[in-house]
Parts: C-alpha cells; structure tokens; sequence
C-alpha cells in the first residue's frame, strides 16, 4: 500500500533527521533527497555529503482539507483543521515538500521564509515517525 | 515506414458498478468493440494484446490480462499487463502500435480496464497514492488533489491565472458529459457550484477534481495496409510519443509545466509531421481542472501561462475553434485509471468518423485529434495523434 512502511521510512533517517544532502562532485548541485545519479548534469554519480541549513522560501503551497488528506493523516486534519504542505526552496538550491507549522494556515504565503523543526509526523504500525516541517522563520 | 491503423474501438459505460468486476467491464468494451467493426473482423485474428491496468485495488495484482481476455474468449495471445498508472492505457496504445511496426504481429488490441469501487473511501486513498512519490510528498500528508493544487497555487501566482478560470473548465466539461451516455457523471453543473464546491486541497474543491470510476475500452490496431479490409473509415495513428519525468514534483525543474507532456507531444508532432495548429480536437487529461490548463499549454495549443486565458476566450469549447474534452473528460466522464487512455482514443475514433451518438456532442469536419494521457502527476506521458 501506499503509506509509508516502518523499513522504507527507517532508509530515509539521515535526511529526514539530520537533512543530509548529496552535493555533486562534478557541477556542484545539491541533490535532496539523493539520487543514484545527479539530477542535475545527469553525468555523474560521485557526491560529497552536506548538512542543509533547513532555511528557504516558500515556492508554492496547498492548504489539505478532509477530502485531501491520506488516510493516515486524517486525524491531524480532524483535530486541527486544514494544513499547509510546501514545496520550499532551500537556500542551496534543492526544492523540497514539507508540512508547515505553527501557522494559521491564511497566513502562509509564496516567498515567506521558513525553517526546518524536528517534529512527529504521526505514528503509523505503532512506530512514532519523526521528521522535518517547516515553522516561519 | 510501416502505418498503423485503428479500425474498432469500444467502451463501457463509466460509473459505479457493484454487480461488474474487471472481467464483466472488459467484456461489456470488447463486444462493442467488435461490434464497431465495420465490415466484421473474426476474433480469432487477434494475436496479441495489452491491457492498461494500475491494479484495481490490488484484486487481481498478477497475470491480469490473461484473466480478461481468456473471459473474451481469446486464448493463446501474446498479452500483457501494461501500467503506468492513469497513463496506463495511453501506453497500451503505443506499446500495441510498436507491436504493429515492428512486424511481429499484424492484428492487436490495446485496452484498458479498472474496478475502483470495491475498496471503502479509506482503502481507495491508500491504494490510490501509489504513482506519485511515496517516501516524500506522502510524508508530507498530499494526495494528487494535494500535488496538483500546488501545481495550481504556483500557476496562479506565475500568471495570474484565475480561481473561476479553472471552474469553466469544471462547468464545460460537465456540459460536453451531459450529451455522453457512457459518462459517468451526465448532469451539467452550473458556475456557482463549481465555485462552492467543498475544498479538497485549497485552492482545489471538490468539483475541480476527478471521480473514481469503473470502466473499460478496447481498440482493434492493426497495419494501415490491411485496415480497408475491416473499415473503408479507418483512423490512422499518424504520431505518438511517451516521455517520464521525476516522480515528485519537488524535484522537477517547473512546477508550472509538466515537461513529460511537453516531450511526448514533441516526438508524437515529429512522427507525424504536425504540429500544434493542425490539432481540431484533443482528449487531454484533466484529472483535476488545472491539469487541463497546463496541458493546454504543455501541448502548445497556447503559450505558457495563457491556460486559463485560452479556456476563457472558449477556443475549447464544443463550439470553439478546438473543441477539448467533447467527451466530458476524466472530470464528466469518468477516470477508471487504467481505461481513460484507451477511453479518450474510443471518443476520438468515432470523433474522427463523425459517428458520436449524440450530434450534440460531434465536433464538425474534424480530421486531426490528439489523446493526452497522464501518470500521476507528470511522472508518466503518452501522447498520441490520430488522423481519418
């Protein structure tokens, strides 16, 4: 199924936990989250690894309602309303999808700059998930 | 080089069908089908055939277009499962040509089949977030109306692009799948309940987002030199073209563009020597009203930016200049995933022949029509062209 299993969320730690991205050796793009060969030049397959600041600004952004949450995010929805998810343009380049916190929802807009928080996703298969958001920064 | 033909082609009804699974849909396509054959074809001469299918909410996972087609009564076929999420069908159309071409077999159907409502509300949406990128954009608490929205955000603060110019896309399609008795959903709906609707995924409600549906459709391909045989009308597959992209949006370049359109379309217009004015009408994929927007422009029938401009001046409309979604589209019509590519090429087929049911609904003197198929959210492209 399509939610996130226990193994396949533990592969993704280092960058949920830590935002390790995968700079290219050859043109210097920053590939988050990694790729096999780099997404950019599309060339090489060499990266040095790099903590990202977790700082950047909003590129675009939806606000999930009932209808529009998965399953497992349904309780979130249900207690608290509607939430905002991101596609946040990190200061060193890559563009990345994320929940926004500790918002009223119509105050998120394009452009405003957010920052990475650790914070619980939700616990599905009776492991507590954890991961980054994005709060106004 | 070798042509292709279309020379049947049929559909199910779209809806809700609990007293139906995946074989009965099929075999309610395929009998139209064969029925649709002008001057009759023997089933016996189909060799080989590929079905269109994401999975039909994991029911029947393996061996799939064996099951359906020996339920047609057609054994001992080269056939295979062909999936590529909602794009699935688009690509049984190209792997199906490809087989023409390349001489191996001279008789072939392409099809596309999927039972979306078995599984409960809950079920589906877990079954459903399958084609996009799970680890991150599922994490993330989106489903496809959560990504497509972020498509329309971005859009709409690129280019201005208007929150009523996405509901005339709701509204016209409605109007197109009132006149089909195949569709799903035959009611119009008027400006303000598109504009009402319940929010979904802001900006997106309810009314700018597909259904779940079941359904089928199956065409008869075959060589271009052996189609008068069946058909004195035949419809020729003058171009086509597949093209992937990143899986998440995140990762692509634009979020404004789905780049796998604009390459399938690139190679479909070079194979057949066309270009974007010589299309008369297209079947797009607009799985939620934005969706159409872009392909207006990923197709090149406006510029980039111009969608919800294009829809406004009605060019696309069944009385415009060219006419999109005649048939109501994925939004009116129904969107049974692994169906609606083969679907939008049954609409085009009787298109082109001027033998829709309902007059209501033909387009006048086309000739040129384009399909536009989607996986996911842009992950997965098909485009075909098709020509009387």
């Amino acid at each position: 199924m399509a939610h996130v299993s226990v193994p396949m969320y533990w592969r993704t730690i280092p960058q949920r936990y830590k935002l390790i991205g995968y700079k290219c050796k050859k043109c210097g793009a920053v590939n988050f989250p990694p790729k096999g060969v780099c997404k950019q030049c599309q060339s090489s397959s060499e990266f040095e690894e790099t903590h990202l600041s977790g700082r950047g600004k909003v590129h675009t952004f939806v606000l999930i309602s009932a209808g529009g949450a998965p399953p497992e995010f349904a309780e979130q929805e249900k207690a608290g309303g509607q939430y905002p998810v991101a596609i946040v343009e990190l200061e060193e380049g890559p563009k990345v999808i994320g929940q926004i916190a500790d918002i009223d929802p119509k105050e998120v807009k394009i452009g405003m700059p957010v920052r990475t928080e650790l914070r619980k996703i939700y616990t599905e298969e009776e492991v507590i998930r954890y991961g980054f958001k994005f709060v106004p920064a | 080089m070798k042509k292709v033909a279309i020379v049947g082609a049929g559909q199910s009804r779209y809806g809700d069908f609990p007293d139906k699974g995946i074989k009965e849909l099929f075999f309610e396509a395929y009998k139209d089908m064969i029925s649709s054959v002008d001057n009759g074809i023997d089933p016996k001469s189909i060799e080989s055939a590929y079905i269109g299918n994401l999975g039909s909410g994991g029911f029947q996972l393996g061996n799939m277009s064996a099951l359906v087609t020996e339920y047609c009564g057609l054994t001992h076929l080269n056939t295979m499962r062909i999936e590529n999420a909602c794009a699935s069908g688009g690509y049984a159309i190209i792997a199906a040509a490809m087989d023409v071409l390349s001489g191996a077999h001279e008789v072939v159907l392409a099809g596309g089949v999927e039972k979306m409502t078995d599984v409960s509300g809950m079920k589906q949406k877990y079954w459903l977030g399958v084609s996009g990128d799970t680890e991150y954009e599922r994490l993330a608490g989106t489903t496809f109306a959560g990504l497509y929205a972020l498509m329309a955000q971005r859009h709409m603060h690129e280019f201005g692009t208007k929150r009523e110019q996405l509901s005339m896309v709701a509204v016209k399609n409605h109007k197109n799948g009132a006149q089909n008795p195949k569709a799903q959903f035959q009611r119009e709906i008027t400006m303000e309940q598109a504009l009402k609707g319940p929010i979904v995924a802001h900006p997106l409600n309810l009314f700018d987002c597909c259904s779940t549906t079941d359904g089928a459709s199956a065409l008869i391909i075959c060589d271009a030199d052996m189609a008068k045989k069946y058909t004195d009308t035949p419809v020729y597959v003058a171009g086509f073209g597949g093209a992937s992209d990143f899986l998440a949006i995140h990762d692509r370049v634009s979020t404004v563009a789905l780049e796998g359109t604009k390459r399938a379309a690139a190679a479909a217009y070079k194979m057949s020597g066309l270009s974007p004015k010589d299309i008369q009408t297209a079947e797009v994929h607009d799985c939620f009203t934005i969706a159409e927007l872009l392909a207006y422009e990923d197709l090149g029938f406006c510029e980039k930016g111009k969608g919800g401009q294009y829809m406004e001046e009605g060019h696309t409309k069944l009385d415009g200049d060219r006419p999109v979604n005649a048939s109501g589209g994925l939004k009116s019509k129904g969107h049974p995933i692994g169906s609606t590519g083969t679907g939008m090429a049954y609409e085009m087929f009787n298109q082109l022949r001027g033998t829709i049911q309902k007059p209501a609904r033909q387009v006048k003197g086309a000739e040129v029509g384009l399909i536009h198929n989607v996986g996911g959210s842009g992950g997965t492209v098909a485009v075909s062209i098709l020509r009387r």
